[in-house]
């Protein structure tokens, strides 16, 4: 188990340098120089580029850029951001919390609602809610977020009303953050309907982020069931004179949820990139609108560092799946 | 009368108007105490007719008898819920791979203790002895430490006595074993069956065995039925049909015994496969493969007839001789058409 994880930790190194190399250099092949970006319209003269040149660094080879800003990483250091002039880390843990609550709420709607679909289109095989929920799927998988996200935006917000545009929060309210998560925020702040206010404004951001990851899961769901159905187990249990509902619940739902555990980790991946096109488009002040505004400024520190704290992150969920395999899966838990 | 009342049972599968019989009307009873062996060869419905003593045919398939009865209870009628009821409890049913029989994500206990809480309720420190106790009856090694293991940990014997515990845990009044052995090593198949008919014997239950293994029939069954294609082919006191075998079926899965062909270069075989859902014969189903069989057996299909006490649905019955009775003499010489 112990060796394990170090064998897990331990692949974390490669994806480490792979990770920086990829981002430092790609966003230095994107045409725009970040000086000019800066210095706006009206631009510098050559002598004060020259000195804000050296005082980014941009003077030195790209290679020794490169190693200056490894060392700073490895000391903790992810640089500090061009345009705020605060240190990457900071601004990255601020609006981190916002990012994780999208996230977990959009996870939670996709296997809320992916695992109870994909069950029961394996149950009811080739009927027609089989043929609904699988169609629902396909199309919540082949729907781009930005466009689904706008289409939600205009039916429920402006047309019924129903959910406000944008944002985290109503106007009307302040509240103080202490763990970040608006939710928790502003269930222990005294602000009357605050919460509800939150509570709101989650609604439209999370389907579109979760439309995609319940579509995978569904589909997931529902072939592994079929397997699993099929096994001779279940007949097994069957023959003890158990309720259907008990043999689908129990003996089957327990052994198809392994692959699908595995799907919903790797879904946490996609998860991330989709927030960068949901925060966007509902203005809702998380990783994903910060990593897009700082490309948009060729903010370089910025964009590596959040990208560079996105993959940890995606790791980090990865390896919590693998150990949670060992809990549903008796056969793993044994061979380690 | 019977513990296990079968009449004509049909399981249809496939489209309303061009159904396949898996099953085709066969009648059979078991009587508390007795084992009724079935046999015949992979494909003639041994598995399908249990299962559907067992309620488990599943929809597209179609259960149909003219008298499906447990202890005079009619099954086929009962509620869904009623019939669980029995199932598990009454009749139980052993399967043919132990392997895949026990769920993977659960322990041993578990897994019987679930059947127990079902049928018998009674608290978990009750349930937990009673499974020790199942163990222990079924001959597991220090049961104690196996009750928390995982399938993956058993082997195939030990999992094979598992799922007898787990059948026999709410004493059963019918037991149904479908090919208890054939998964097993041929050390540990003596020894599931000597367990299998100790139980019997001991709490006087009806069991159905179902096996292709004639040998182990003829040591434990009282009665055989033997099936090809979905039918009935002959059914009879154990002895009686391996002393004086009346179809021509059941002789030439005799001749193909191993013991039986000592003189022999070869085994003996029986030419042909069974005939599945695309290549049923018009005639009698064995027709194709029967080595006496004529015109007559090729048109029309036989039925089930009493022939010196014994039913046999065969147009020209073996005699003790095992000779076809009622035939031309040119072509009871054994010739085949």
């Amino acid at each position: 188990m112990l060796g394990f994880l170090f064998r897990r930790l331990g692949d974390i190194i490669p994806t480490f340098f792979g990770v920086t190399l990829l981002v430092f250099f790609l966003i230095r092949l994107i045409p725009g120089d970040p000086i000019l970006m800066l210095a706006g319209e009206r631009g510098v003269d050559a002598a004060r580029y020259a000195e804000l040149q050296a005082q980014y660094g941009f003077d030195q080879p790209i290679i020794v850029q490169y190693f200056d800003y490894l060392m700073g990483v490895f000391q903790g250091d992810l640089g500090k951001s061009f345009v705020t002039k605060k240190p990457v880390l900071d601004e990255f843990l601020v609006l981190f919390p916002a990012t994780v609550e999208l996230g977990l709420t959009g996870i939670l709607f996709a296997v809320c609602l992916g695992v109870p679909f994909g069950v029961l289109a394996a149950i009811n095989r080739g009927k027609w809610i089989d043929h609904l929920t699988m169609s629902i799927s396909l199309t919540g998988y082949s729907m781009p977020i930005f466009w689904w996200a706008l289409l939600l935006i205009m039916f429920f917000s402006t047309t019924l009303g129903w959910t406000p545009v944008s944002g985290r929060l109503s106007v009307m309210y302040y509240i103080e953050p202490t763990t970040g998560f608006m939710l928790i925020d502003t269930l222990l702040s005294d602000e009357k309907g605050a919460f509800i206010s939150a509570l709101r404004h989650m609604i439209l951001p999370t389907i579109a982020l979760g439309t995609i990851p319940m579509a995978v899961i569904a589909r997931m769901t529902r072939s592994s069931m079929l397997e699993v159905l099929g096994e001779e187990y279940i007949r097994v249990a069957r023959a003890k004179g158990l309720a259907p509902i008990r043999v689908i619940m129990v003996h089957a739902l327990r052994n198809a949820l392994i692959p699908v555990i595995t799907v919903i980790g790797l879904q946490v991946g996609v998860l991330l990139a989709g927030a960068i096109l949901t925060e966007t488009i509902f203005s809702w002040p998380g990783i994903g609108k910060w990593i897009i505004e700082a490309m948009n400024r060729r903010d370089y520190p910025t964009i590596q560092g959040g990208i560079l704290m996105i993959a940890f992150l995606v790791m980090a969920v990865n390896l919590i799946v693998d150990l949670l395999y060992g809990v549903v899966n008796p056969r793993i838990r044994h061979k380690r | 009368m019977a513990l296990l009342e079968v009449k004509n049972l049909t399981v249809e599968f496939g489209s309303e108007d061009k159904p396949f019989r898996a099953v085709d009307s066969v009648s059979y009873s078991v009587d508390r105490g007795e084992v009724l062996g079935i046999v015949g060869e992979s494909g003639s419905g041994k598995s399908v007719s249990s299962l559907a003593v067992m309620g488990l045919i599943d929809f597209p398939g179609r259960v149909t008898a003219d008298a499906l009865t447990f202890d005079g209870q009619d099954l086929l009628g009962m509620p869904a819920k009623r019939r669980r009821e029995i199932t598990g409890k009454d009749i139980a049913m052993i399967f043919q791979d132990p392997m895949s029989a026990l769920n993977p994500c659960f322990t041993v206990e578990a897994q019987i203790m679930e059947a127990l809480k079902v049928h018998e309720g009674g608290t978990k420190k009750q349930r937990r002895e009673r499974t020790l106790e199942l163990l222990n009856q079924v001959g597991i090694p220090d049961p104690k430490s196996r009750m928390t293991a995982y399938p993956h940990q058993l082997s195939g014997g030990m999992s094979q006595r598992i799922v007898i515990a787990m059948a026999i845990a709410c004493k059963p009044r019918l037991l149904i074993a479908d090919e208890p052995t054939t998964a097993l090593d041929v050390t540990i198949q003596a020894q599931i069956i000597d367990l299998l008919l100790k139980l019997q014997e001991d709490s006087d239950m009806g069991l159905l065995l179902i096996t292709h293994d004639l040998a182990l029939v003829s040591e434990a069954a009282n009665r055989i039925q033997v099936m090809y294609a979905g039918q009935l082919f002959e059914s009879g006191p154990a002895d009686s049909i391996f002393a004086a075998p009346r179809h021509p079926y059941t002789q030439a899965l005799l001749e193909a015994l191993p013991e039986r062909s000592e003189g022999h270069d070869r085994l003996r075989t029986i030419p042909g496969v069974v005939p599945g859902q695309y290549d049923r014969p018009t005639g009698c189903l064995l027709a194709p493969r029967c080595r006496y069989a004529n015109e007559s057996c090729i048109s029309a299909r036989p039925e089930v007839t009493d022939f010196n006490g014994r039913d046999v649905r065969c147009f020209y019955p073996l005699n003790d001789q095992g000779q076809p009775t009622g035939l031309t003499a040119d072509l009871a010489t054994g010739e085949t058409v």
